[in-house]
């Protein structure tokens, strides 16, 4: 673990020079050539990038600091600094495969590290959200990987005395073309070189996807063997000498203050460092040398609290209806109102309620205050949340945050967007050691948010053809975005929908009237982003009432869908993932006897996937025996690894669909630990999940997430096939 | 002092942490962050550690309970180090086919030694029983199926 870092010796300014395009080389670092740029602008502050581009070198000084990508030293080990963060996607692993591409090495010859915020990244812009880290990245990376092997092969050019064009840079070397014996490695190129790097003078070639050797491969990942070695690499494990463990008191309700609370009792207890209690900051907690022992002493701080809701479940879900006319309408074609009420009309409702992340690691952080900087060691999507109040908590001076990413045990939405940084902060500025905070399961289950409740509304009618004529269709949702993002609740209101509950709202069929309001209700439980965002919960709905209004035109279901396929570029991929699903899932046969079928599809970005689960009732259970899945992600960097992410996305989604509900009593989650919230075991999960990727160009699309969405209605759509039973609301329930 | 034999060595404890679990001392006090913490009452699995060769939750267990048995952790699953150091079989499947975050695959992996110790060569039905109590929330369950019969490939049970 990398807890003491040792400074560069130079400031970026001194270290870095801009190149004409914006990429940084290193100068004068030990012998190490170093290659940056401005990912984090290029890819959150476009207006700035344009700038840069058009000032051309002379600014260097006055821009950001740059994060750096790779470097190579003399002894032949490349180092790629990953922009992102690692919770079990494989991020690390496919950005070092698409880096990998252009430097012409073995992804064996990287050595992926976590970047962290003192090598260069503004931690406003260190994110990893929304399955979109191989899409943002795809060129920027191979473009500053590509510039770096160009260096090197002018530069060994150089040293072999021969022409440029000469020089063929491949498998971290570089050979001359005529000669395959003069060759240097990458690493004796760096050792060897003597005056300054020179520049290329334009933008390098970047390869055709017909010549790649390392992005489509399912190569290894990078991160595995230390985690099979027990190595300290998740935020829970992070560990630096003399440090302390801190617990923290929790609220009885939702959004209760901390009216008093006594120290006294608590500091007689054993092991216990300090106590600290800040009724302003709403902060309690104890400082020991064991967490066993900071979390008993808990028990004696004699809390009083104050205030908070007292909320009950049937009261959140009368708040979390969605009804006709209400909510913002966002978007509409045709006219809905004329043509609702004609023909054969469909009406139903879809429940989805609260939902834990429940990633198997709990929230944690690792803080230590000193008097220059503060430094966090955090498993975390955002850094910015682990950031948030930091300066305010500590006081005083302003000082250095320097944020280290830890890996995370999963996360699905919630690390960084929630933080214990804060918690560790205010443990170590009182103690003046390092604090790490570690949350029980409990902790991490009743005090974390949630994913929100969602209510869809749909009024659907046909035409005398079977088609759909208009969909009317109202959602209420908690909010997911809108309870990260610093606005005012006044404009939040005003604004009167979330674009977090937007993921997945829309029907991609084609039919000429619709209408959909988005209705966002502020709820006095925390809530947030969980995987997919709103995907899970407006897919369940949207593609369950699918389902309905195919059995009312009594038309099969896949077909249903594939007589209402646009006839736009959207259109044509969504009906090869249809038609793919159809032929791979067998759906033109009969299944085996007490068995049936359902469809769904839904979208994320540019990832288009349709699914068929195949289930039966067992012991009034509902047993899903198979999932096929058909995506196209557009390029796939790593088929494996991807696959990975569908099928995953689906055991979670089934998971959701079959078993997982929080509910609220007296302004608090009642469910505190897998006892009252199991999640899916093994022996639950079809031991056959298929996943078929579709080719798709030259450009990757999101993974993390998109495989989430269909599985609910996929199932839901079986089980009616089944039994003739609808099922409108999750967890299914027979 | 209390004395651990973990991983085949052994380790002083405070006599004050005989009555904290064994997944903390293992974690914070001897740094064999190998153990992972998920739940704290027996229901993930992600705390297994083996105690005299039995898979057992280690958040549940006393430090107290452990003392006279021998203690196995991940960290105590391969030979050697360094270059060369060598993987337990069940390590090696997962290796090859891996897990996603993986912060569950400790205890999934002290399951399925246990297993293989006592069943070289397990059919599917058990090893889906004696697999089905630790959870995984990234949905790697069929990896975890596929690997513990591949493990038995590799440490040769398969003949």
């Amino acid at each position: 673990m990398s807890a003491k870092r040792v400074k560069a010796p130079l400031t970026p300014e001194q270290r870095w020079k801009m190149t004409r395009r914006r990429f940084l080389i290193g100068t004068g670092s030990l012998g190490v050539l170093a290659v940056g740029g401005y990912f984090g602008i290029n890819e959150g502050r476009p207006a700035l990038v344009d700038a840069i581009e058009k000032s051309g070198a002379s600014r260097v000084g006055k821009m950001p600091v740059p994060n750096l990508w790779f470097e190579m030293k003399p002894d032949n080990k490349m180092i790629f600094y990953a922009p992102k963060f690692e919770m079990g996607q494989g991020i690390h692993s496919a950005l070092a495969q698409i880096a990998a591409e252009e430097l012409e090495v073995d992804v064996k010859q990287l050595e992926v590290r976590q970047a962290d915020s003192t090598i260069g990244f503004d931690p406003q812009l260190m994110f990893t959200f929304g399955s979109t880290s191989v899409n943002a990245l795809f060129t920027p990376l191979r473009e500053a990987a590509a510039t770096m092997r160009e260096m090197l092969r002018l530069e060994a050019a150089k040293q072999l005395s021969v022409g440029v064009n000469e020089v063929v840079a491949l498998r971290g070397e570089c050979f001359a073309r005529q000669d395959m014996g003069k060759k240097l490695t990458y690493g004796q190129i760096v050792a060897a070189k003597q005056t300054e790097w020179e520049i290329p003078k334009t933008a390098p070639n970047l390869k055709a996807r017909k010549a790649f050797t390392s992005i489509g491969q399912n190569t290894p990942r990078v991160d595995v063997r230390a985690k099979l070695l027990g190595q300290p690499v998740y935020g829970y494990d992070a560990r630096v000498p003399d440090m302390l463990y801190g617990a923290v008191a929790r609220p009885p309700r939702y959004g209760a203050t901390l009216k008093s609370a006594n120290a006294a009792e608590a500091s007689n207890q054993p092991g216990v460092t300090k106590v600290v209690i800040d009724l302003k900051a709403n902060f309690a907690g104890v400082v020991a040398d064991t967490r066993t022992r900071a979390r008993e002493a808990l028990k004696f701080l004699n809390l009083e609290w104050q205030g908070g809701t007292n909320v009950n479940q049937n009261e959140i879900d009368a708040m979390v209806t969605a009804r006709d006319g209400e909510g913002v309408v966002i978007r509409k074609r045709g006219n809905t109102d004329a043509t609702i009420l004609t023909g054969t009309q469909v009406t139903a409702e879809y429940r989805t309620p609260f939902a834990a992340h429940a990633h198997l690691e709990p929230l944690s952080a690792l803080a230590h205050v000193q008097a220059l900087r503060v430094e966090l060691w955090v498993p975390t999507q955002f850094t910015s949340g682990d950031t948030r109040g930091v300066q305010a908590a500590v006081g005083g001076e302003k000082r250095e945050i320097v944020v280290y990413p830890m890996q995370m045990g999963g996360s699905f939405g919630r690390k960084g967007a929630q933080s214990a940084a804060l918690e560790a902060v205010r443990l170590s500025n009182a103690v003046g050691k390092p604090v790490h905070v570690g949350w029980t399961r409990e902790e991490d289950i009743q005090h974390g948010f949630f994913r929100p409740p969602s209510h869809t509304r749909f009024r659907g009618s046909l035409n005398s053809d079977g088609r759909i004529d208009a969909i009317d269709q109202v959602t209420a949702s908690g909010d997911i975005l809108f309870s990260v993002i610093p606005i005012p609740e006044p404009i939040k209101n005003l604004i009167g929908f979330d674009f977090g509950v937007m993921s997945g709202q829309f029907s991609p069929y084609d039919f000429p009237n619709y209408r959909v309001r988005s209705h966002r209700i502020n709820l006095p439980v925390p809530t947030g982003s969980w995987r997919g965002l709103g995907i899970f919960p407006n897919t369940f709905a949207l593609e369950s009432f699918m389902d309905e209004l195919a059995f009312a035109a009594k038309t099969d279901p896949l077909e249903f869908r594939l007589k209402h396929v646009p006839t736009t570029e959207e259109g044509t991929r969504l009906k090869r993932v249809l038609e793919d699903v159809k032929t791979r899932s067998n759906w033109a046969t009969t299944p085996e006897s007490g068995r049936a079928r359902g469809v769904a599809f839904s979208s994320l970005g540019n990832t288009y996937v349709a699914q068929v689960a195949e289930v039966s009732i067992l012991e009034n259970r509902i047993v899903v025996h198979r999932v096929t899945i058909s995506i196209d992600a557009g390029l796939v960097v790593n088929p494996a690894n991807a696959a990975l992410q569908a099928k995953g996305s689906v055991v979670m989604g089934l998971s959701s669909t079959l078993l997982e509900k929080l509910t609220v009593k007296d302004g608090m989650v009642e469910q505190a630990n897998f006892k009252e919230y199991p999640l899916l075991t093994l022996k639950e999960t079809p031991p056959r999940i298929d996943v078929n990727f579709l080719e798709g160009g030259d450009t990757p699309y999101g993974m993390g997430e998109p495989a989430i969405g269909p599985i609910g209605a996929a199932v839901a759509n079986a089980v009616f096939a089944l039994t003739q039973k609808r099922i409108r609301d999750l967890p299914l329930e027979l | 002092m209390i004395k651990l034999e973990v991983n085949n060595r052994s380790w002083d404890v405070p006599e004050f942490q005989a009555s904290e679990m064994l997944v903390w001392v293992l974690r914070d006090t001897l740094g064999l962050a190998g153990t992972r913490y998920g739940c704290g009452i027996g229901v993930c699995g992600t705390c297994n550690v083996l105690i005299d060769g039995v898979p057992k939750r280690s958040c549940q267990t006393p430090t107290a309970n452990a003392v006279g048995k021998k203690i196995t952790t991940l960290e105590g699953l391969a030979e050697g180090t360094g270059d060369q150091l060598e993987l337990h079989p069940v390590q090696t499947a997962f290796l090859e086919n891996p897990l996603q975050c993986c912060w569950c695959m400790s205890g999934h992996i002290m399951n399925a030694v246990a297993l293989l110790e006592n069943n070289p060569n397990p059919n599917s039905e058990q090893i889906n029983n004696a697999m089905n109590e630790n959870y995984c929330r990234c949905g790697g369950y069929n990896n975890i199926r596929k690997n513990v019969a591949r493990a038995a490939e590799i440490a040769g049970g398969r003949s």
